[in-house]
């Protein structure tokens, strides 16, 4: 074919000339070519999609960390109120303890106490020696397990030796750290009124009580946690029929004293209109193995005794978050920003979402605005 | 076993154990705060915005003092508790004196014949505690004291009544409950067996009524007046007129305008979901009032004749805001629902107590109060567990002194004695060991 004289030579060089130019085919994903052909740095790194909301804009996405912190926040404008002055009689005590005077003149707030939390979580996890040190003069006990006065130990076991940062197994360290952090908090104080701090007569003694109440446990907790007394330690039953109990549709708390609740369930209440069920009387059905419900086994002493001597959780550990597999299952539900219906239609210029033209010259006002034609 | 039988001797060693209780429920948004002892009791708390107020004279309202206020527009509030945990002692230390401890205070109370019992948010940061612990102590000088979570107290409330069970005797504590404690800071889901929380499942999601409250600004703002400076207003109007869906997309529907020119017929009669809401004007009216949507009202407000009231109609608004708990991710946080919060948690117990879990959930904290509450709860909850489970969700009469009449049953519990911290044995094992008594909690004793 004759091209005016033109001849095409396939080569992979790239040229950004006025008019145009060839550019090496690179598929189909958009963002590698976006990634082999970045037209604006700044444009790339603003519509980079990120992990957790994969069709927002990086500018969207603080926009919405922006409003969410506003929403965190007590008052729109930051409210300085002072405490006003007594009206009639003074208070006649003006003289507080050290630590007390400290307290009442901090003015940290919930975030300043949360940062250095972590940070003395950090420390304890990089450097373990150093963060016993910082509250040489307390204990640091865990709640549950060994004693470890930071005294006679330097390096607690306990908190080198957990390094994961999953949530079951950072149990150990998290209390070491939390019991430590207590007494971190403790020794602010030291000036003060504590001269036993130092001298501290039982580093042992919580432990000490602890162990008695975990011996003195199992007869209690045998007694008082099993589902039918017949059994006092069931075993984890397998999930054959033959294990499952032939009862009613009602499947019993499990945690009782004895068997008297079977029969607690009303056969309707108010407040439940759904449950309105014939009461688990005998019944003939009841062995009929098509309609027997089955229960799961119950957990063994050992795991609830774990459970129950377990230590807290961190603020940020009992943060609710979605696991992976769960984050993005469902999409976000996008809203009219106008006036709250479903979003279903895009500005093409900021992305946000509007429902129907209606909305969406309202906010174009708003758009141009901001942003400009 | 030296501590405790040193804790004993010096309790037998020291002044008589004091015979009343401050009972203190020390909310972000409201203290409720009465006195339990063995003869009489309070058998309700008195209720106390734990706030300083300032109104637009610039006069400054302390805790209770706030009822003297009248006119509530741009009222600002700071507020001693972040985040449901006590951080501005200055402030906090200002409303409890005032409260209890002055000459003329309301509840007069003497410290060093009263026992505290405190109410605390989980997962609490030590700093905070021990700051809590200190000033109990050092400052108040509590002859007796003890710092438990909010959320178990519930268990120690007559919990079959709530869920209308008939039953011949009451257990104290619960045997086995769920509690959702939904308040101004956050929700939290513990589960509680036996009067001790089950820590490892306790689940918190940063939505509560202050979020739900801002969040009802922001739309208003958008869509009417900027209503950013009047928090206390549009809190009354968000507790007077939000509800909790039951049918999210059907009401979302009906409260669409429809596409341009188009007004739907469900959108012009308000399909009983609009509602007027009447702005006070602070001179006749210092209150907002809910009325019934007229359709004509706000078409002739915009025609210019002239109303002596402002009347904002609300429509998705009402329903939008209480969304916020069950689906976080609506205005972008990554959080999940208060329902897969119910599941995350019931995932970290063993399956076999969830039946006993599921049975008995039991709803507080002001955020319940919403209409449809408890009924969309337990359908969500429905949805995520199997068939068999039973699910029954109730709110107290009560939620939100719910948490302080248990703890009014506590103080009158044998538990109270066993955990209680004396003034004396904190003066002897110093601060650390009072938090981690605190922590370990009842343990595994009976």
């Amino acid at each position: 074919m004759n091209n005016f004289g033109v001849i095409e030579v396939a080569s992979q060089k790239t040229k950004n000339a006025p008019g145009w130019a060839y550019v090496p085919d690179t598929g189909l994903t958009p963002a590698a070519a976006a990634a082999l052909q970045p037209l604006n740095r700044k444009r790339a790194a603003r519509d980079k999609a990120n992990v957790g909301a994969p069709d927002l804009t990086a500018r969207q996405d603080a926009k919405i960390r922006k409003d969410l912190e506003a929403l965190d926040k007590d008052s729109h404008r930051d409210a300085q109120i002072p405490i006003p002055p007594k009206a009639g009689g003074t208070r006649a005590q003006n003289k507080h303890t050290p630590n007390v005077r400290k307290i009442l003149q901090s003015q940290k707030t919930f975030a300043n106490h949360l940062d250095d939390f972590q940070a003395f979580l950090a420390l304890a996890e990089s450097n373990p020696q150093l963060a016993a040190h910082v509250n040489k003069p307390t204990p640091t006990t865990t709640t549950t397990t060994a004693t470890t006065t930071a005294r006679n130990s330097p390096a607690p076991s306990t908190i080198t030796t957990a390094s994961s940062n999953k949530r079951s197994s950072a149990a150990p360290k998290r209390a070491a750290a939390t019991a430590a952090a207590a007494a971190a908090g403790a020794k602010e104080e030291k000036g003060g009124s504590h001269k036993k701090l130092k001298t501290q007569p039982q580093p042992k003694a919580v432990a000490g009580s602890d162990d008695i109440e975990m011996a003195d446990g199992p007869e209690a907790t045998g007694e008082t946690i099993t589902p039918d007394s017949s059994e006092p330690f069931p075993p984890p039953r397998p999930d054959t029929p033959t294990s499952l109990e032939p009862s009613t549709t009602a499947t019993p708390p499990p945690t009782t004293t004895e068997q008297p609740n079977i029969q607690s369930y009303p056969p309707d209440g108010t407040i439940l209109p759904a449950y309105n069920r014939p009461p688990p009387t005998p019944h003939p059905g009841d062995d009929d193995p098509l309609l027997v419900s089955r229960v799961p086994p119950f957990p063994t002493d050992e795991e609830l005794r774990a459970l129950i001597t377990a230590p807290p959780l961190s603020y940020l550990e009992a943060r609710a978050q979605w696991t992976e597999e769960e984050e993005g299952r469902y999409p976000a539900r996008r809203f009219c920003e106008v006036c709250g219906y479903w979003g279903r239609v895009k500005c093409i210029k900021c992305g946000a979402r509007v429902c129907a033209l209606e909305c969406l010259e309202a906010h174009r006002e708003e758009c141009l605005v901001r942003y400009g034609l | 076993m030296t501590g405790r039988g040193g804790a004993k001797k010096s309790r037998a060693a020291g002044p008589a154990p004091p015979t009343t209780t401050l009972v203190l429920d020390n909310g972000a948004d409201t203290i409720k705060a009465g006195f339990v002892s063995d003869d009489k009791s309070d058998g309700k708390p008195r209720i106390i915005p734990n706030c300083l107020a300032r109104d637009r004279h610039r006069k400054i309202y302390v805790g209770s003092e706030l009822e003297k206020c009248k006119d509530f527009s741009e009222l600002a509030f700071r507020r001693p508790v972040e985040k449901g945990f006590i951080v501005n002692w200055e402030a906090q230390k200002e409303i409890w004196d005032r409260e209890f401890f002055d000459d003329k205070a309301a509840q007069k109370c003497d410290p060093s014949d009263t026992r505290l019992i405190l109410t605390e948010q989980p997962n609490s940061l030590p700093s905070l505690q021990t700051h809590c612990d200190q000033i109990v102590f050092e400052e108040y000088g509590f002859a007796s004291y003890y710092r438990g979570l909010g959320p178990v107290f519930n268990a120690y409330r007559d919990i079959q009544s709530i869920f209308r069970t008939p039953q011949s005797t009451i257990d104290s504590p619960a045997q086995v409950i769920l509690l959702i404690d939904s308040g101004y800071s956050h929700t939290t889901v513990t589960p509680i067996l036996q009067g001790r929380p089950l820590h490892p499942a306790i689940r918190r999601l940063d939505v509560g009524g202050k979020l739900m409250t801002n969040y009802l600004t922001r739309l208003l703002s958008v869509r009417h007046f900027d209503m950013r400076n009047e928090p206390y207003i549009v809190n009354e109007m968000k507790e007077a007129v939000c509800y909790t869906s039951l049918d999210f997309k059907g009401d979302l529907e009906k409260t669409w305008k429809g596409t341009r020119g188009e007004k739907r017929e469900d959108y012009l009669s308000g399909a009983g979901i609009a509602k007027d809401y009447v702005l006070p004007d602070s001179h006749t009216r210092f209150h907002g009032v809910v009325r019934d949507y007229e359709p004509g009202v706000s078409a002739r407000a915009r025609k210019g004749i002239v109303s002596t009231e402002d009347v904002l109609t609300l429509r998705n608004e009402r329903f939008v805001v209480p969304e916020l708990l069950f689906n976080p991710s609506d205005i972008g946080i990554r959080q999940p629902g208060i329902a897969d919060l119910v599941k995350q948690s019931l995932l970290a117990v063993p399956i076999g107590l969830w039946p006993g879990l599921l049975a008995n959930i039991v709803v507080v904290g002001g955020n319940s109060l919403s209409e449809g509450f408890c009924q969309r709860l337990q359908t969500e909850i429905l949805k995520r567990f199997p068939d068999e489970c039973r699910v029954r969700v109730a709110r107290p009469e009560d939620p939100i002194i719910s948490t302080w009449l248990g703890a009014a049953n506590f103080a009158k519990h044998e538990h109270a004695s066993k955990l209680e911290v004396t003034k004396q044995e904190y003066e002897e094992h110093g601060a650390a060991w009072v938090a981690r008594k605190f922590a370990a909690g009842l343990g595994l004793d009976p």
